[in-house]
């Protein structure tokens, strides 16, 4: 079974696209394709899926692709502040020598 | 004209704010939890989520407060969010630089029991095999005390440990006497079978805790754990009330393994603990390893069985506080202390960066030395790809800077991994290299198909939702998050 859903490329970014779509990579295969105005999701499903799950399925993905536009904004206004963190890994180990 | 501005220019202003980094997660309907880089959370509406982010939020408004004052965004009026952020987030890293902390020595993989769900012992007499040399435990101590960590703890495990008591005993003395400024402290991880006088003795003169097993009630813990006689039980029980005769009630603690037997039968293994006045208990499922995996035990149940066993254990450990008995669940408040407080608690499974080999190291009884316990049931499966070399012929620096440590560290590191990089339980959950490879074999692992990564989202949502609709549970949580407490 498959179904397509097409999103407008000048709303959403190809890589937000395939965040949400990693995100069900249990529930459904996906082929991206983005023609500069249009991202094309063919989704594939398992022939065991009922309509059902289907329909919760494709919701589902359709929301995740709504929530990764949002981090996409926030990542884009906080990248700054985020690699502070791994200096003090390896720190006080000893593993580390002077140059 | 009046020389003041009128009501209307205070009132309702939308002020300049910029974002901090934080992560969201939908809870369900129209409710979402966002966390903070230190961890913090706090639970809005879609909306309000879509306001924050597009600039659009009232100054005025609860959510812009609550936000600002868990250091979701900063203003004009909160210039030093920045620094209370980086300080958390400084605190909470700070046990990296520390280095191994926990040093486990397998004295022996000798053990008389025959555990279906066992990881790694061997019934047999061969000493000479299978039990730590007085050579090995050497080398191995030298590389426990190079660790920069001013605290050691040295944890003999097994196989059954006490069938190379001796061992033990010239180890302690050996660790004790070339630790220098170190602190260092002891656990024997034992079935207690072999417990006796002359043993205990030695314990209490070194402040040696001791670490049992205990899987519930006699049906459940002699079905589980297997032994000539059958009677683990009895052994495990008489074990317990003499340590604590000997080193007081706080150096004995227990741990279970939920077995297919423990399914449904969660409240009478919680009473069980409560009958030896344990203080809490660690609800903990099999791990995909050893003979878990060859006799099938770990198949016996998947996440959500798991979860619903779980469930109803915290359920029951709730109403047994709100009618005054004082007990915890040791892996709920483990990660409570990772959501309200800047603590480290150093649970291996639950780091980013993961905690193998940086919170603790495996020195197997025949020198071999592994990024963690999981890691030397893997190779007990024929996979070696967490042995970090051996104490016979490796320096500290081989071992410590091999590539089979310091790839799966680097590569599994929750910032740089699908999904858990924008999960907003990051900050609670685990990078787990070591599962990951035994499961997908590849560090990662795919995250919407890994059983750990299922297991853990659903506990951290059940908890925050649990704590968001019950004030008593909220307060009940935030003194598990005490560890001390």
């Amino acid at each position: 079974m498959e179904v397509t859903i097409t999103f407008d490329a000048n709303v959403y970014s190809s890589d937000a696209i395939k965040k949400a779509a990693y995100r069900s990579i249990n529930k459904f295969a996906i082929n991206i394709v983005n023609d500069g105005s249009n991202i094309k999701c063919s989704l594939t499903f398992k022939a065991t899926t009922t309509e059902s799950q289907i329909k919760s399925y494709v919701d589902e993905f359709k929301k995740e692709v709504l929530d990764q536009d949002l981090r996409e904004s926030i990542k884009k206004e906080t990248e700054g502040i985020r690699n502070l963190i791994l200096a003090h890994t390896f720190s006080k180990t000893g593993l580390i020598k002077d140059e | 004209m009046s020389n003041f501005q009128t009501i209307e220019f205070y009132k309702n202003k939308k002020k300049e704010y910029s974002l901090l980094p934080f992560r969201f997660e939908c809870l369900g309907e129209n409710n979402y939890v966002v966390t903070n880089l230190a961890g913090e959370h706090l639970i809005i509406t879609r909306d309000a989520l879509e306001n924050l982010v597009r600039h659009k939020l009232n100054s005025s408004s609860a959510d812009y407060v609550n936000l600002r004052a868990k250091h979701f965004l900063t203003d004009d009026k909160t210039q030093i969010a920045k620094e209370l952020l980086s300080i958390k987030l400084r605190t909470k890293y700070s046990v990296l630089s520390e280095f191994t902390g926990l040093h486990i020595f397998v004295v022996s993989l000798r053990c008389e029991h025959s555990c279906p769900y066992c990881q790694v012992s061997r019934q047999s007499d061969d000493k000479v095999k299978f039990d730590m040399s007085t050579e090995v435990a050497d080398r191995s101590i030298d590389l426990a005390l190079r660790s920069p960590s001013k605290n050691i703890k040295i944890e003999f495990q097994g196989g059954e440990p006490l069938l190379n008591f001796q061992l033990i005993k010239y180890i302690v003395l050996a660790s004790k006497t070339r630790g220098g400024d170190k602190n260092i402290s002891f656990v024997i991880a034992t079935n207690l079978a072999l417990i006796n006088e002359e043993i205990l003795i030695f314990c209490k003169e070194h402040k040696i805790l001791i670490s049992t097993s205990l899987d519930g009630p006699k049906e459940i813990h002699n079905t589980n754990r297997p032994r000539p006689k059958g009677n683990s039980y009895e052994k495990a029980v008489e074990g317990i009330q003499l340590a604590r005769e000997y080193l007081g009630i706080d150096s004995v603690s227990a741990l279970m393994t939920t077995t297919q037997n423990s399914l449904g039968h969660v409240k009478e293994i919680i009473d069980e603990y409560l009958k030896y006045s344990f203080l809490g208990i660690f609800l903990r499922p099999l791990s995909p390893y050893g003979f878990a995996l060859k006799t099938k035990t770990y198949a016996a149940y998947n996440a959500d069985v798991w979860h619903e066993f779980y469930m109803e254990g915290l359920e029951y450990i709730i109403d047994l506080n709100r009618k005054g008995i004082k007990f915890r669940e040791y892996y709920t408040s483990t990660i409570l202390t990772k959501m309200f407080t800047s603590q480290e608690v150093g649970y291996v499974d639950l780091m980013s960066p993961s905690g193998i080999g940086i919170a603790a190291v495996v020195y197997n009884y025949d020198g071999s030395v592994y990024a963690s316990d999981e890691s030397r049931m893997l190779a007990e499966m024929g996979d070696n790809s967490f042995e970090l070399g051996n104490v016979l012929i490796n320096s500290y620096e081989d071992i410590f800077l091999n590539p089979k440590l310091l790839d799966p560290i680097e590569e599994s590191f929750a910032f740089s991994v699908p999904m858990c990089n924008e999960c907003a339980f990051e900050a609670y959950c685990g990078a787990d290299p070591v599962f990951h490879h035994g499961v997908f074999k590849d560090f990662i692992g795919r995250k919407p198909d890994s059983e750990f990564c299922k297991r853990n989202m659903k506990i951290f949502k059940y908890l925050i939702k649990r704590m968001e609709h019950d004030p008593y549970v909220k307060k009940l949580f935030m003194s598990w998050a005490q560890p001390n407490a």
